[in-house]
């Protein structure tokens, strides 16, 4: 079952004077507890390409489905309604001082139009998607156990079931003596782990992970991935990294490399 | 988790930060409140002064008093106006008087004086003028006698030059103004009392006698037992004169006055003047001394009185030169606080937005993981609302025991500082008021600088592009 299209996107960068074809007609798409990588050289549009997968950015042109939802069509939603006040307005606004909060008001009714846009879109990614970053990203006020119930809790999930999966999820990557320790406290390791178990925490049905080892030395990258690879196959969730990362590559059941924003193979390993 | 126990933490990820904003907000409360206080200590004192303890803060007058206060201009006051007045619940004096200039004259000194005629005991309940009889007077020769005693040590005799040329109403003014503890030094306030002791005594109701105010009495070089001369002009333009002995010296706190005040029984001074049973005004005190209740009873009394020459009329008519003088003072209070508020707004604003810049990818990361950007708004709210309060109410504990300190130890200026104030007409004292509604309104103001100061950071995360933040 294909949880994941991508359908001829493309993603222009308008820097400056240049434009910038970062992701350029990519067509894919990702089956149901896949164990994917995508690999490519620096700049070569795989952290884009994830990005839009997470619903973090739009495509220029083509589209993502998402169990069926368009990324694009969300993107519009919210675009829709960024305030596009009259250039007369505008000028106004150039002209003379008025204060932002006179500008806050006129744009007041389109903002609060986006931010419900906006509220479909990320609670869209809360209930689906789970992000592990390279600099894991971890909440440095919140201990280990709370940095993961927080996932749940803004899912709105009771106290007692985000006691018990947190404990679940700490234990399977290995933390369930460390709960209360703080990011801080935790190595570079135990801390990706962390973002591991906040990822798994929502139930999404993928994950995605940009460069998830680029900081791990390899022993504690061969631990991580088995602990990815063994909730993969526990929990049928698909997880796709983007990674130069040869260790991740030998772990991947599906290897897709893309240069200058074109896929240029797609190999399925395992 | 609790959103605010998150807020809480992150307000100590960067202590210092923290602490210093926190800091200046307390700093802000503190010197807001200290500087209210003083103003509105003084503003009480004023009131108190000229108001409370003098004229009283509804006046009954003629219609045209207030325009041209001269003998014309008085009105016939009878018992059954004073009882009918008096007898209402909530008021608290009833005192008629007779209020004229007149020449005051002894030996080769002349000086212009008001004359005060007022019922003795009622006058009592309004400035009870017994209570400023002079006990004590610091003349050359009680310094001298003083500077002679033996059991008196070098300490206090070195102290004795800040009383010099005063007089006293009792001793414990006398060891305020000597810097000493009244306590520990009763034996040598005793010593100093008995020396510079001086007699003199209240009127009596039948007395025809008078009290003269301090600085009047010594311009005029008169003493106790000693003989006042006035001369001046009466009811219809008549002849006033008369020759009335000194029975006792009085201590105005309001300078202006104790250079020209002279209390006579009310009897002698319609006798003077030729008012009969005219007076020029009926001052009025209230229990409950607020505008409100003073608008309401004023309202109350002009209703009751039927004679249309008679208006009654609250201070802040009839006393405008107080009102303008406070209301003034007010005004500059208030601009130098919001200016400081201004300062402190500003310090909250760059801590704020220092704290969004440094956390946009944090933020990014959230919104990523799925918080909406509301609820992330909602806890940084709470970060710069828990500053904030803990800024205003540390500044407010901290502030309490100095605002409790000298409300009960009012500051006794001395030196130029009291001469500026004496010129003003003023005692010099500086009282602080007590807690009251002005507490709360400087924690509302730090509280609404607050959430002005988080309006442009939270446009920013409302509008923060989650890609962008993660790029950071």
């Amino acid at each position: 079952m294909k949880v994941i299209e991508i359908k001829n996107v493309v993603k222009i960068y308008n820097d400056s004077e240049v434009q910038v074809h970062a992701v350029n007609g990519i067509d894919l798409s990702f089956e149901e507890g896949e164990f994917a990588a995508i690999v490519g050289p620096s700049g070569s549009g795989k952290t884009t390409l994830l990005n839009m997968l997470g619903g973090l950015d739009n495509p220029t042109e083509g589209d993502i489905l998402i169990n069926g939802f368009s990324v694009s069509e969300m993107y519009n939603g919210i675009e829709k309604h960024r305030s596009r006040i009259s250039p007369v307005l505008k000028t106004i606004f150039r002209i003379t001082i008025i204060p932002a909060v006179i500008r806050g008001i006129v744009k007041l009714p389109d903002i609060v139009k986006r931010m419900k846009a906006e509220r479909k879109l990320i609670d869209f990614r809360l209930n689906n998607i789970g992000f592990v970053f390279q600099s894991y990203n971890l909440l440095p006020v919140l201990t280990a156990r709370e940095n993961t119930e927080l996932v749940m809790q803004m899912q709105g999930v009771s106290k007692e079931m985000r006691e018990k999966r947190t404990k679940e999820l700490l234990g399977a990557v290995g933390l369930g003596d460390r709960l209360d320790s703080r990011p801080s406290r935790l190595s570079g390791g135990q801390q990706q782990r962390v973002a591991v178990a906040r990822a798994l925490a929502s139930k999404p049905r993928f994950i995605l992970a940009d460069e998830p080892t680029a900081n791990l030395d390899s022993k504690t990258t061969e631990n991580l991935l088995d602990i990815m690879e063994q909730l993969n196959k526990m929990e049928k969730i698909t997880f796709i990294f983007s990674t130069h990362d040869a260790r991740v590559v030998r772990k991947a059941r599906r290897v897709i490399t893309i240069e200058d924003g074109k896929v240029i193979s797609d190999k399925k390993t395992a | 988790m609790n959103y605010i126990k998150i807020a809480w933490r992150n307000l100590w990820r960067n202590k210092r930060r923290t602490a210093i904003t926190t800091a200046s907000i307390l700093f802000a409360v503190f010197f807001a409140l200290f500087m209210r206080s003083f103003q509105l200590g003084f503003y009480d004192h004023m009131i108190k002064n000229a108001i409370e303890s003098f004229s009283g803060f509804l006046q009954v007058q003629h219609i045209d008093y207030q325009d041209d206060p001269s003998l014309e201009n008085t009105f016939i006051c009878t018992d059954s106006l004073i009882n009918s007045i008096e007898n209402r619940n909530g008021i608290k004096a009833v005192v008629p008087r007779i209020e004229v200039f007149t020449l005051a004259s002894s030996g080769n000194q002349t000086k212009g004086a008001l004359v005060m005629g007022i019922d003795p005991e009622k006058e009592r309940k309004l400035s009870n003028p017994e209570n400023l009889l002079v006990r004590y007077r610091m003349t050359r020769d009680v310094m001298t006698a003083l500077g002679k005693k033996s059991k008196l040590p070098l300490e206090i005799k070195n102290k004795l030059e800040f009383i010099k040329n005063n007089s006293y109403t009792n001793l414990s003014t006398i060891a305020i103004d000597m810097d000493i503890e009244e306590e520990d030094n009763q034996e040598f306030l005793d010593i100093i009392g008995e020396t510079a002791e001086i007699p003199g005594r209240y009127l009596k109701q039948d007395d025809d006698g008078v009290l003269l105010s301090d600085r009047l009495a010594k311009y005029l070089k008169l003493f106790i037992g000693d003989t006042l001369i006035l001369l001046g002009q009466g009811y219809h333009g008549t002849t006033a004169a008369g020759i009335y002995p000194v029975r006792g010296i009085v201590r105005l706190p309001n300078p202006e006055l104790d250079n020209k005040v002279i209390y006579m029984n009310i009897s002698s001074a319609q006798v003077f003047t030729g008012l009969k049973n005219r007076v020029t005004t009926l001052g009025i005190n209230l229990d409950d001394n607020s505008e409100k209740n003073m608008l309401a009873y004023q309202e109350l009394l002009n209703n009751q009185i039927t004679d249309p020459t008679v208006v009654v009329k609250n201070w802040l008519e009839f006393n405008k030169v107080l009102k303008q003088q406070i209301e003034g003072d007010n005004q500059s209070g208030q601009a130098f606080m919001a200016l400081l508020y201004f300062v402190i707004f500003f310090g909250i604003f760059g801590t704020v937005l220092m704290m969004i810049h440094e956390r946009k990818r944090e933020f990014g990361v959230l919104i990523a993981v799925g918080m909406q950007k509301t609820r992330l708004a909602i806890i940084f709210v709470y970060e710069m609302f828990l500053m904030g309060m803990l800024g205003v109410l540390s500044g407010i504990v901290i502030s309490l025991p100095f605002l409790y300190y000298y409300h009960v130890n009012p500051i006794r200026l001395r030196g130029d500082l009291a001469q500026i104030m004496e010129n003003y007409g003023f005692d010099p004292v500086m009282p602080l008021q007590w807690i009251d509604m002005y507490v709360l309104w400087q924690g509302l103001i730090v509280a609404m600088m607050v959430v002005f100061a988080c309006l442009y950071p939270l446009r920013k995360v409302v509008t923060l592009k989650e890609i962008d933040a993660l790029r950071v």
